[in-house]
């Protein structure tokens, strides 16, 4: 796989800009090519304000999925290009798995690799992996993730399915909680535009409610990655700093809603859900200590 | 009964027990009432200036006085020195607040008791006082970190540019709601889930309150409340008392609080059987028994020991008013007593179904085994020594003077009762319980 090293972090609203406007060719098969951004230091004050907006507190650990933010410019870097297979705006997050080694220090240079692997056919569209690696000046990789996104309508690829080499996906995490759910989330209405100010995430159906609509939305929605952080949030403290943490978001969190948090301690880690107040399940979570 | 253990307790081998010597509380008024314009500070210091007056102590240098406000202005950050500086007791009587939710009373008595107890002061007040008419009201959130970020500002055009993040939207305030940060639920929605998950029915709950509104009534018809409340702003006993409340009467209130996650559990809990939001202060007057002896003055009871406890509920591991629950036996175990030794129970009726969950609790055999790790039970209460005067239910609970209302009415109980021993319970917001024996 070929490398381009970028000098500096892409500029997420050109970005969108870039595929909003540009006439997309749409190759049926994936970018052979990783993008790796040296250098990177994770700023205190960039970490306070994601933390406000997800709930963590402040001046601990570097939150477990803040490392996103550094990786997210890349992965829209990949997936803006013209020959990207699916389009970028309306993607929708169906998974996120990350593995933490040891959380990222603030202010240490650390290397962000991101690639696409997995080009899969999905019942109601096509879906693809954006696979990123956070190494440490040791080269030893301290965090990685793996996201999913899904593109509604989008013609499934060619024979894509395994067809890259990569084994097809883990079963999804199954968490066992009980029927009571231990806290009611309030969902602000400005949740969208919030976490869209603090990691540049401004996908239309975050931030906007005829946009989101146009993309087969019922309203503006939260970000996947929001109701992740706000649920590990609620975890902090309780468990190592080593593990794995696997997410299925599922029925979409509307904003401004009320949901369910379930949570359970189980065997070497947590198992949650958020589920909406009819009972619909949003966020599928395992969490595993290493 | 109150004599079998004596001597289990005095091998505890403290130096000495706290006097309760007396007390005075204004009366509880519903929010947004009777005293609607008054603050915490006003509230205190007529609470402190009316103990003053009734013990003949203007002008004395008390040890400490010991209070606390759960509904708190920042402005308010010395509450109890700027009412005691307001008051006529010595100015230099020295002060500190505490903030323990609604045990921040009881909490404060036992830190006057534990100071009369190691000779460290002769007298002592502690004290509570909660508004939930004059409450502080926060800026947005959104704006505050616009003013803040335009106060760190070094420059003009720093300012400026923190300033241009003004938005109209955050002109709406927030205002304080009683809701637990970690889990979003309101306290009667965590009393719900308990409710529903001991099974506490809609009718034994109404019998909880409808007996705390009859036993309130009849403890002022007889005057046991005279030398213990001071009118205020023209209230003369709590204004939340319904003398007339029947169990039929109550009945018929309609449920509020519908217990999540129990779609098919019918909701239990009204406005009748979970307390009102209520303002108010009490307190307390502790001392060393010579100091009373000193002034004449009759000991009501002693302070005997006290137990503070918290419950993970944050995950379902416990419900949120449960600490309780926990802290009693425990201290039970350590003054060798059993759950039936007592002549009086006075515990907080923060909603009537955490204290018949409580009581279910501590009958059931497999919670007793798992959770408390006994082999027998700590079993049943005689239900006629409960709340014998009324309790929160009925006269209200203005969150920090709760524990200051509830000290001297049992220590009077016992004072008229000549001898026995009574047990103080009282649960608190996020997870905590603190729990008391007094004996006379």
């Amino acid at each position: 796989m070929a490398v381009e090293t970028l000098d500096g972090p892409p500029t997420l609203g050109l970005l969108y800009g870039r595929a909003l406007l540009t006439a997309r060719s749409g190759g049926a098969t994936l970018p052979d090519r990783r993008l790796d951004l040296p250098g990177v230091r994770i700023d205190a004050d960039a970490v306070a304000d994601y933390a406000h907006v997800c709930g963590f507190g402040v001046g601990g650990v570097v939150p477990p999925t803040y490392p996103h933010m550094l990786a997210f410019p890349l992965q829209m870097r990949l997936m803006t290009d013209r020959e990207f297979p699916l389009p970028a705006p309306g993607m929708v997050h169906l998974r996120n798995v990350i593995t933490q080694a040891r959380p990222p220090e603030v202010g240490e240079p650390l290397r962000v690799a991101v690639h696409a692997d997995r080009l899969a056919a999905h019942p109601k569209g096509a879906q693809v992996d954006l696979v990123t690696a956070v190494v440490d000046q040791d080269d030893a990789e301290i965090w990685g993730s793996r996201s999913t996104y899904f593109v509604r309508g989008a013609p499934a690829p060619e024979g894509a399915d395994g067809a890259d080499g990569v084994p097809a996906a883990p079963p999804e995490p199954d968490p066992h909680v009980g029927r009571l759910p231990h806290a009611i989330w309030t969902v602000p209405g400005d949740i969208g535009r919030r976490y869209a100010a603090v990691s540049g995430d401004v996908n239309p159906i975050h931030v906007n409610g005829l946009a989101a609509k146009a993309f087969g939305m019922p309203g503006v929605i939260a970000h996947g990655m929001w109701t992740k952080a706000r649920a590990l949030a609620a975890l902090a403290g309780r468990h190592g700093p080593a593990f794995t943490v696997d997410v299925v978001f599922r029925a979409p969190v509307r904003a401004p809603s009320k949901a369910y948090f379930h949570t359970a301690a189980v065997d070497g880690g947590w198992d949650a859900k958020l589920v909406s107040t009819k009972g619909k399940d949003h966020l599928l979570l395992t969490l595993r200590d290493a | 009964m109150a004599t079998t253990s004596s001597s289990a307790s005095s091998s505890r081998s403290l130096p000495r027990r706290a006097a309760i010597v007396g007390a005075n509380r204004i009366p509880f008024a519903r929010s947004n009432g009777a005293y609607a314009r008054a603050s915490n500070q006003d509230m205190l210091t007529a609470a402190l200036d009316g103990l003053v007056a009734r013990f003949g102590m203007a002008g004395e240098h008390v040890g400490e006085v010991v209070s606390g406000a759960v509904l708190k202005k920042s402005s308010d950050f010395n509450l109890t020195r700027e009412a005691v500086l307001g008051s006529r007791l010595a100015a230099a009587t020295p002060t500190y607040d505490v903030q323990q939710a609604c045990g921040t009373s009881l909490q404060t008595t036992l830190l006057i008791a534990n100071k009369i107890a190691l000779g460290q002061i002769e007298v002592g007040i502690a004290a509570g006082v909660d508004t939930t008419s004059d409450a502080p009201i926060e800026v947005n959130e959104g704006l505050r970190s616009v003013l803040l970020a335009a106060n760190r500002a070094k420059s003009t055009a720093g300012i400026l540019k923190a300033l241009s993040g003004l938005r109209p939207g955050q002109i709406v305030p927030e205002i304080p709601a009683n809701r637990e940060p970690r889990t979003g639920m309101s306290m009667g929605e965590h009393a719900a889930q308990t409710a529903a998950a001991w099974q506490i029915s809609r009718r034994a709950q109404d019998e909880i309150a409808a007996a705390s509104h009859q036993n309130l009534a009849k403890a002022y018809d007889r005057g046991f409340f005279d030398d213990l409340v001071t009118p205020y702003l023209g209230l003369t006993k709590d204004n939340n008392l319904r003398a007339d409340s029947t169990v039929e009467g109550l009945a018929k209130l309609k449920p509020v609080f519908k217990p999540a996650g129990y779609p098919d559990t019918e909701a239990t809990m009204t406005a009748a059987n979970s307390t009102p939001l209520t303002d108010g202060a009490a307190t307390v007057l502790l001392a060393s028994d010579e100091w009373a002896a000193e002034r004449g003055l009759p000991v009501l009871a002693h302070f005997v020991d006290a137990e503070t406890s918290a419950v993970d509920y944050v995950h379902g591991g416990e419900g949120l008013l449960m600490a309780p629950a926990y802290a009693v036996p425990r201290m039970l175990e350590r003054n060798g007593l059993t759950l039936q030794d007592f002549d009086f129970y006075e515990f907080h009726e923060a909603f009537a179904s955490t204290i018949l969950a409580t009581f279910a609790a501590w009958e059931d055999p497999i919670f007793c085994k798992e959770k408390l790790g006994r082999d027998e039970p700590l079993g049943s209460i005689d239900r006629s020594k409960l709340n014998v005067v009324g309790s929160s239910l009925a006269t209200g609970h203005p969150f920090a003077a709760t524990g200051a209302r509830i000290v001297p009415t049992l220590a009077k109980l016992l004072h008229e009762k000549g001898s026995g021993r009574g047990l103080i319970s009282i649960c608190a917001a996020g997870g905590q319980g603190v729990v008391a024996i007094l004996e006379a």
